[in-house]
């Protein structure tokens, strides 16, 4: 079981606030993470639950001159955070500061999370592994996986005390096949932020995962050329959260070329199109009451109707996120929401591909190039499946064409999850998407030999 | 609170087959032109790596703790209860060697404070453009123990620097990783940047055809160590074990490449001083060595953990490194006199297949030399297969050492396509 913080820790927060203030500095703020990751696992080499633990405390002041000064430490006891308020404040004493009210403490999660025993989990993991019965031979290796980051964040500032606890939850499911020499992997996954039973897998996602790990793709050579696309959501939803922490975010606006091609209120992007990032959407994965510079979680329009309308910033302006809560602050989206079209999502195309499981896109800021390379390509051909469906394919062309090439969105949206780690430390964001439609370059991605 | 004593007190009562513990000391001082930010960490981080036997097997597991507020007891009930669950074949530690001697800590370092040394790397830089700069030091001190009782302690270095470089509309962005201040070569980077931002603006559209390629440092060192991580993954020994390896130990890494005039030979090298990989001892307690991959053309050695060693009865070498090339013959001179050439000076993105070697380069910058002349374009793809065209390049006689990597400044790739 996780060691709980100090349940004084606000107490020494608010401490270092005070003589910070004492120290002269025009603003000072305390951010202070104490975050649980638990992953329980079954797979077919057995089961596991792993835990681990991450603290940390982030003082930040700025001076008259607007400098600023961060100190990081992972000691949150009351030494620890007055050693680090030494290393800032050196000796000074502390200032009366109006905190405002003491915040409310933060709802705990039922079950509550720190306190469920390994079998708990892991029998939660089975049920999902159990779930689908029709076994394959042809499946080389299966997984269920439940992932939690549970992190308790407190913000401290001159007039502002407030706690959030963020309880983001993960469930997939992995199955891997061979197709000639190559192992196919597919997966299945639902996040989402709030309790640990509050969502699930759907049984067609389920038997979707399997399905796809099992298509036999056709041997036939790709011809390399323009064709209309239909995005399933996990692909759009890849090519929106590369795009916007590449482009729309107040430090790609530092290059130049960033800055001249999405200037605001250029008109780059298909009318279809509005995109909004909404860190209070109700159980988002990406979702937060405020950031970690303390301000207050609000909506942001990004684009509305293909215009671009906003970027998002931090110093203040509401999308300052860090790693971990720890890292180096940086202008990050949060949960991501493009809003729905009116057509249906199994009727996007009638000859093109359908293109599913991203395996990565890339944006090359200063030329607005883009690769985005995909697991599968069905072919449709008069509204209806060829059967036919090429592995390993990638769309390449300038990212601004082919937004501006989108015609279609399905009534039906997706949220996605996403988590990666930067210097060890996550960062975790959302996005909400219809599947997409729209034109570009389609190649194999190997060549045959 | 937790600590080394009471954590090698838990893991002593126990009763786990094998132990390493390695305590992080770290600090960190990073200043950021972009926000004004100055920034110092102090961090203990602790990594634990236990092994427990019982008659259906070994079972291993590697836990990292970043907080101080915990209970050591119950970090080594959890790092045990893992490596319970997760029992495989049976192997055997094999008796620890000496960590390697290597020189991994910049001895300009060893009286200052991180934050004030990046501050002056920083300010003492040489702008021949404009410049938003970031630089980050490390300094951590590493205490490894085990359950054989080797102590080890030793600090380590790391500089990052992370720059963007404008000139008028075209910008370019730098990273260099290097473990002393001299090794990040700064000055250079940004006077290559300013030369490329002046190509950038007058870079025409990529011509599609058959032509030689050139790739010149920064797009042979993309992200790191570039186009030389295609042999990274097939020395994986994990991967060779299981059989998914392009080539196997002692055969050519393609049919010809021992025969070629100047086949080609790549080392790990884990005790290069001051390589970014460098370290004495790894996680695992295993003793980091120098060890060849390729060897004049054929596939040499693997890297091999304490796991991987033993089951192969072999002796661990702390996994590959840092990379060392052999140098060629080519003195880097383009001659198109006998046809195109394109040299590629920067790229956009570089995937390649970790099981084929197969490769998708995003040029970002290149210049086509032809009879005609010389003329930059930005833009088109190559697709190659690394692993065959790397054991047929040529290579510069002239050594580069960045980052992980030392080793020729440039190769010739000769009958490559430039798709547009």
């Amino acid at each position: 079981m996780p060691t709980d913080v100090d349940p004084q820790v606000r107490t020494y927060l608010r401490e270092a606030v005070a003589k910070l203030r004492g120290a002269g500095f025009a603003s000072a703020h305390v951010l202070a993470v104490s975050r649980h990751r638990v992953t329980a696992a079954i797979d077919v080499l057995g089961a596991g639950v792993a835990r681990g633990q991450c603290d940390g405390a982030v003082l930040t002041v700025r001076d008259r001159e607007g400098m600023v000064r961060e100190h990081v430490t992972n000691d949150l006891s009351r030494d620890g955070i007055a050693s680090a308020v030494k290393v800032l404040a050196g000796n000074a004493r502390e200032a009366s500061v109006d905190f405002g009210r003491a915040p409310a403490a933060p709802p705990i999660p039922n079950p509550e999370l720190r306190r469920l025993p390994d079998a708990q989990l892991l029998a939660r993991v089975g049920a999902l592994a159990m779930r689908d019965r029709e076994v394959s031979s042809r499946v080389v290796y299966s997984a269920a996986l439940l992932d939690i980051d549970d992190a308790t964040v407190w913000s401290v500032a001159p007039g502002r005390d407030v706690v959030q606890r963020l309880v983001r939850v993960r469930r997939s499911l992995t199955r891997v096949a061979w197709n000639g020499t190559r192992p196919i992997v597919s997966e299945a996954t639902r996040a989402w932020r709030g309790g640990i039973d509050e969502q699930d897998l759907s049984q067609a996602e389920i038997v979707a995962a399997k399905d796809n790990a099992l298509l036999l793709m056709t041997p036939r050579a790709f011809e390399d050329r323009e064709y209309a696309v239909a995005f399933d959501p996990a692909v759009a939803a890849s090519i929106i959260d590369v795009a916007v922490r590449s482009l729309l975010t107040s430090s790609a606006a530092r290059r130049p070329e960033v800055a001249r091609r999405l200037a605001i209120g250029a008109n780059i992007i298909a009318p279809l199109v509005t995109l909004v990032d909404d860190p209070t959407a109700p159980g988002a994965y990406g979702g937060f009451q405020f950031d970690d510079e303390g301000q207050p979680a609000a909506a942001l329009t990004l684009v509305d109707r293909g215009r671009i309308v906003g970027r998002l910033e931090d110093q203040g302006r509401g999308r300052g996120r860090r790693p971990g809560h720890v890292g180096r602050v940086e202008p990050a989206p949060s949960h991501l929401r493009v809003a729905p079209g009116t057509f249906e999502a199994a009727a996007l195309v009638d000859d093109g591909f359908v293109l599913e499981g991203p395996l990565g896109t890339v944006v090359d800021p200063a030329s607005d190039r883009v690769v985005i390379a995909v697991a599968r390509a069905h072919e449709r051909v008069a509204g209806k499946r060829t059967g036919r469906v090429f592995a390993d394919i990638e769309l390449v062309g300038e990212l601004g064409k082919l937004f501006a090439s989108i015609n279609g969105l399905s009534k039906q949206t997706q949220s996605i999850g996403l988590r990666d780690e930067l210097d060890g430390q996550p960062r975790w964001r959302s996005i909400e998407t219809p599947w997409l439609k729209g034109r570009g370059l389609l190649r194999a991605r190997r060549r045959p030999t | 609170m937790i600590d080394r004593r009471t954590l090698v007190g838990a893991l002593e009562v126990s009763r786990l087959a094998d132990w390493v513990i390695v305590e992080r000391r770290r600090e960190i001082g990073s200043v950021d032109e972009r926000t004004r930010l100055r920034r110092t960490e102090a961090r203990q981080l602790w990594t634990l790596t236990v092994h427990h036997d019982s008659p259906a097997g070994r079972g291993s597991a590697h836990i990292t703790v970043d907080a101080v507020d915990e209970n050591a007891e119950a970090v080594v009930d959890q790092v045990a209860a893992l490596a319970r669950a997760s029992i495989g074949p049976t192997w055997l530690s094999r008796p620890l060697a000496a960590p390697a001697r290597v020189r991994v800590e910049d001895p300009a370092l060893a009286k200052r404070e991180p934050l004030d040394a990046a501050s002056e790397l920083v300010k003492r830089l040489v702008r021949p453009t404009e410049v938003v700069a970031t630089a980050t030091i490390t300094r951590d001190h590493v205490y490894l123990d085990t359950r054989a009782g080797l102590h080890a302690e030793w600090t380590e270095t790391l500089y990052r620097a992370e720059l963007l470089a404008i000139a008028g509309a075209r910008s370019v962005v730098l990273s260099r990783d290097a473990r002393h201040r001299d090794g990040l070569d700064l000055s250079a980077a940004l006077v290559n940047a300013s030369e490329d931002l002046k190509l950038l603006a007058r870079a025409g559209a990529p011509v599609a055809g058959k032509c030689s390629i050139v790739l010149a440092s920064e797009a042979l060192l993309h992200d790191g160590i570039g186009v030389w991580a295609a042999f990274v993954s097939q020395a994986d020994a994990v991967i060779e074990r299981q059989g998914l390896t392009r080539y196997r130990e002692r055969a050519p890494i393609m049919p010809g490449a021992d025969q070629i005039s100047e086949p080609l030979t790549i080392a790990s090298d884990g005790a290069l001083d001051f390589g970014v990989h460098s370290v004495p001892i790894g996680d695992e307690g295993d003793a980091v060595r120098r060890f060849p991959l390729v060897e004049r053309g054929v596939a040499a050695g693997l890297g091999l953990s304490p796991r991987e060693a033993a089951l192969r009865g072999r002796d661990a070498n702390g996994g590959v490194r840092n990379l060392v090339v052999e140098a060629g013959s080519w003195s880097g001179t383009i001659d198109a006199s006998m046809g195109r050439v394109v040299e590629v000076r920067r790229l956009r993105s570089l995937s390649i297949d970790p099981y084929t070697g197969e490769a998708s380069l995003e040029i970002a910058l290149a210049v086509d030399h032809s009879k005609a002349g010389t003329r930059p374009f930005a833009g088109g793809s190559l697709r190659i297969d690394l692993i065959a065209a790397l054991a047929r390049a040529k290579r510069t006689a002239a050594v580069l050492t960045r980052g992980a990597y030392k080793g020729p400044q440039a190769v010739l790739v000769e009958r490559a396509e430039l798709i547009a």
